[in-house]
């Protein structure tokens, strides 16, 4: 095994990869520490794959073969309907034993079912394996490019498996079900084994038809479990001796009598219970490339609870039937049955936390690399991060590459509805808005003369052409006029102030006590205005959000580009935009000016959109506590500066009451807006990009003047 | 024209179209490229009793004069040429302008006299008003999902037409269309429409544009030509859809996953 870790470089693409085949977006999660897998369940959200393919180096099978086969199993999951599970759903290969599903049970349908069963656990590995079964038996049909790798990485997860000789006989049994799922030919399993074996192969083996569905490994998983509980899980028997799989149907016709199709088989009841048999429940030994039941079973995106554990939560106390065992329960359900449906986002605030991992800005005094932390040379790494100098108003000098500015997607949330209720709030300013923006936009039209298309003829070019004609000398053929279109005038872009204090609840509005609104949702509803007058007229624009945790950390979160189109994803990052950390603006302003320097437009604007003055962890703390303000507006005027030199013109509104107190360092008072009452943030905002647009329009020529784009006469 | 135009309907849109063209009433194709809409709009043509068709792209630099006509400079003095729509409109031909949004907004105006109940063309410039022929038919496509908003009809413009949903069709209509249209067996081609469904989940994602069925049938073609399946997903979708190196080596992992070494 090699110590490199394998699987960072090839997240992302493993990530899309997944989105591709499943239609489902997840998060990409390495773990360090595979010792216990039970502990490593994914989520509605959250795929979690170990940062070292478990390949033998030398092998012949790569860490990209394995990462590829576990990433498309549980792709498949999504795909094949898992997770769509229908207790009332009719499946074409058993005779229906389930009963039929209560309507009105608000329970997620999984858990309704495994809650049939006296031993949920177990019901739910069997349901599992054979849920495995199905997907790994229909990945190679439907990739057919991934055969290969898909029989290397069973093959090498056989050796992997325990001796069925070590293994009482239930839990010998369920892991001969398991070595059928990983395409085995032949168990070695005690004689008295032979027939149970042979029942549970004969049920999941109908798994292997292209018609299964996840309904038929229900009905698999009710005839299994039937069988092992019937068997005890105590007692080992050394002596073993080959069973193959392919011999069973032989058995079964020669001299088995029990029948998987028998109305009889199966049926939920009395079960087989020695004494401390709850105690030797049956624990397989997990696949590693497969993974665990867990919380995604359930349609649910908390992170850290294996699927048993989350089956017994929910199951009701026998003392206290109806009500429930947990008294999270009802969010867990709530939540579980919303993800299935999309309807939460799971992205969002509420979503719990992963298990603690180190943050990437633990860098205490007491910690080796807290020098290099604090004062030492930053680098960026690949094409989503960038250094920028900032300036030392102490000193008096730029410090080089100081700054890493790290460009990010915000999350999504898969909903449009704050979208279209700012709209419907702030709607009625939209015609004013848009009506002022299109008198202060130029004509965009000119004419061109001599153009070899055109609209009309050139009449002093069609002279001249008639001239050469006939006195015998080849004409010129730019003999049209032509209206052309002037380029896209303006490109704006605007920055939003995600530090967390915009998280701060603003005081209750008297015509709406109930309701809670904080600066982010008043900037995202100025945005959003914005944004929907200048789709009408035609102007470029990009939607940054940025927040800073440290030099080495100043976040760029990319709403949408400058040149990307606009899309229903726009929105939906939009609101996936969450509050965090400090306010460094210099770097962000350098790296949001030089965005805007690369368009071509004649008007470029940088609107900044924030709520207090530029703060961070490192940010002239060095010169102790009282020049941290100086230190910070030397910085953010200096980058203004910056960017002003480069074409840029940017512009601060804050809703900050004091900001008029330091705005004034920075800037000209014709770059700042100061706004006392934070909801007169969207209106203000449209304002002031009226005001900047037509301070900054470049002289236009007058509508209908010619410009000449050929040679002049001859 | 020998035979039809192959085209396999997805849902009513065959007789609604016939419908509209029995009332004259303009028809409006609205979906993503590459999705069927002009191979729909020939199938038409070549069933409604073999209407001439006239197609025009639409592009930025399209002015009214490229669609109305224009005068042209000869030895003899100046020469008026119609325009693509104005032959339309005397041959009585069905007249199919792709990707409408395209086109300059001055130009979209000049059809607003022809899409009502005037049914006539104002020529401008030969100070004349062209009546449109009984057989002529306006058919615009445009596709909503690329630069929406920016680029729009007008209301004022897109209340004078029917309009027609298109979509990428189910994975086995999709399937035999490659098949039928670049000659591929029947496994490649329901592996390439497997695949371009797959692609398309990039698309909902705003990840990439999904592959059009176009593009999937020129994957299928090159494989019909000898091209490894493998080597012809990688110049024909990989490089196509994605220029970002993560996203393409995610697009080609799919395309390897689907089509064995």
């Amino acid at each position: 095994m090699t110590d490199r870790p394998e699987f960072e470089p090839a997240q992302h693409a493993l990530a899309l990869y997944h989105r591709a085949l499943s239609g489902h977006g997840c998060e990409f999660l390495g773990y360090e520490d595979d010792a216990d897998l039970w502990q490593r369940p994914d989520t509605a959200t959250t795929v979690r794959l170990p940062i070292r393919a478990p390949v033998s180096d030398g092998g012949s099978l790569s860490a990209a073969q394995w990462y590829r086969v576990a990433v498309t199993h549980r792709a498949l999951h999504q795909l094949l309907g898992t997770f769509a599970f229908d207790l009332d759903r009719p499946e074409p290969l058993f005779r229906r034993l389930r009963p039929a599903g209560q309507s009105g049970d608000a329970r997620p349908r999984l858990e309704r079912f495994t809650g049939l069963f006296a031993r949920p656990v177990l019901a739910i590995e069997v349901f599992a394996v054979l849920e495995d079964l199905r997907i790994d038996t229909a990945a190679p049909r439907l990739f057919g490019g991934l055969a290969d790798s898909y029989r290397r990485v069973r093959r090498a997860a056989l050796q992997h498996r325990p001796e069925l000789t070590v293994l009482p006989p239930r839990a010998a049994t369920a892991e001969a079900l398991v070595r059928l799922s990983l395409g085995a030919d032949s168990v070695l399993a005690p004689p008295a084994l032979r027939e149970p074996i042979a029942l549970v192969t004969a049920a999941a083996r109908r798994l292997t038809d292209p018609r299964a569905s996840v309904e038929s490994s229900a009905e698999a998983a009710i005839r299994i479990y039937a069988v092992l509980a019937g068997l005890p899980n105590v007692g080992v028997e050394r002596v073993a001796r080959p069973i193959a799989f392919a011999d069973i149907d032989a058995d079964i016709d020669a001299d088995i009598d029990a029948d998987i199709d028998d109305p009889g088989f199966g049926r939920f009841g009395a079960e087989l219970r020695l004494e401390g048999d709850e105690q030797l429940d049956v624990r397989l030994v997990p696949v590693r490339y497969r993974d665990a039941p867990g919380p995604r079973y359930l349609g649910q995106a908390t992170s850290g609870m294996p699927l048993q554990e989350a089956i017994l939560r929910m199951t009701p106390d026998p003392a206290e039937p109806g009500e429930s065992a947990d008294e999270d329960t009802d969010d867990y359900r709530a939540r579980s049955l919303a993800a299935e449906r999309g309807d939460v986002d799971v992205t969002a605030a509420a979503r719990p936390e992963p298990p603690p991992e180190p943050l990437p800005h633990d860098h205490g005094p007491d910690l080796d690399d807290y020098h290099h932390a604090a004062h030492g040379r930053l680098h960026a790494h690949g094409r989503d991060e960038f250094l920028y100098p900032e300036w030392d108003g102490v000193a008096g000098r730029y410090l080089p590459e100081w700054c890493l500015v790290r460009v990010r997607r915000p999350k999504s949330v898969r909903s449009d509805r704050n979208y279209r209720r700012a709209l419907a709030e702030h709607g009625q300013l939209l015609p004013g808005l848009v009506a002022q923006l299109e008198r202060v936009r130029p004509a965009g039209r000119e004419v061109a003369l001599r153009m070899r298309h055109g609209d009309d003829l050139d009449l002093d070019a069609c002279i001249e052409a008639m001239i050469d004609l006939r006195t015998g000398v080849e004409p010129r053929d730019a003999v049209f006029a032509s209206m052309l279109e002037r380029r896209r005038d303006v490109s704006v872009v605007f920055a939003l102030d995600l530090s967390s204090s915009t998280a701060e609840r603003l005081p209750p509005d008297p015509a709406e006590p109930k309701r809670v609104q904080r600066i982010l949702d008043l900037q995202r509803d100025a945005v959003t205005l914005l944004v929907e007058a200048l789709d009408r007229v035609g102007d470029a624009y990009g939607i940054y959000g940025f927040s800073g945790g440290g030099r080495d950390d100043v976040r760029v979160s990319v709403v949408k580009d400058l040149d990307e189109r606009r899309s229903p994803a726009m929105v939906h990052r939009l609101h996936g935009l969450v509050p965090d950390h400090t306010t460094r603006m210099g770097p962000v302003i350098r790296h949001l000016g030089g965005r805007l320097e690369r368009s071509d437009a004649a008007t470029k604007l940088l609107l900044i959109v924030s709520d207090g003055r530029p703060y961070d962890l490192d940010y002239g703390q060095q010169y102790g506590d009282e020049a941290v303000l100086d230190y910070a507006l030397a910085d953010t005027a200096h980058a203004m500066d910056e960017v002003r030199g480069r074409g840029v013109q940017p512009y601060l509104i804050t809703v900050d009451p004091a900001g008029a107190d330091y705005l004034r360092q920075m800037c000209d008072p014709r770059e700042y807006h100061v706004i006392t009452e934070a909801r007169e943030l969207p209106a203000a905002l449209a304002q002031l990009y009226v005001v900047a647009r037509a301070a900054n329009q470049p002289a236009a020529a007058p509508a209908n003047s010619a410009v000449y784009s050929g040679a002049s006469s001859k | 024209m020998l035979a039809a135009p192959f085209y396999l309907p997805v849902g009513d849109e065959v007789e609604v179209f016939r419908a509209a063209y029995e009332q004259r009433i303009p028809v409006l194709l609205k979906g993503p490229t590459g999705c069927g809409k002009t191979r729909f709009v020939e199938h038409m043509a070549w069933e409604l009793s073999g209407e001439p068709l006239v197609t025009v792209s639409c592009h930025d630099d399209m002015t009214a004069s490229d669609l109305v006509g224009r005068y042209l400079l000869s030895t003899d003095g100046t020469t008026w040429l119609d325009g693509p729509l104005t032959q339309a409109v005397r041959a009585g031909a069905i007249c199919y302008l792709d990707e409408i949004v395209e086109a300059r907004k001055d130009t979209t105006v000049i059809l607003h006299a022809l899409t009502d109940h005037r049914r006539m063309l104002p020529v401008e410039r030969l100070g004349t008003t062209i009546p449109a022929h009984p057989d002529f038919l306006l058919v615009v496509s445009y596709n909503p999902g690329y630069q929406a908003s920016v680029k729009d009809l007008k209301a004022s413009t897109r209340q004078r037409f029917l309009a027609i949903e298109f979509d990428y069709p189910p994975v086995d209509l999709e399937a035999q269309i490659i098949a039928h249209e670049a000659e591929v067996d029947a496994e490649d081609a329901q592996r390439l429409a497997f695949l371009g469904e797959r692609l398309r989940n990039l698309d909902d994602a705003d990840i990439i544009d999904g592959p059009s069925t176009r593009l999937l049938v020129y994957v299928a073609a090159l494989i019909s030509k000898g091209i490894v399946p493998r080597r012809a997903c990688d110049v024909a979708l990989v490089q196509t859809l994605a220029d970002d190196r993560e996203v393409q080596d995610a697009v080609r992992h799919v395309a390897h996953a689907v089509f064995p070494a």
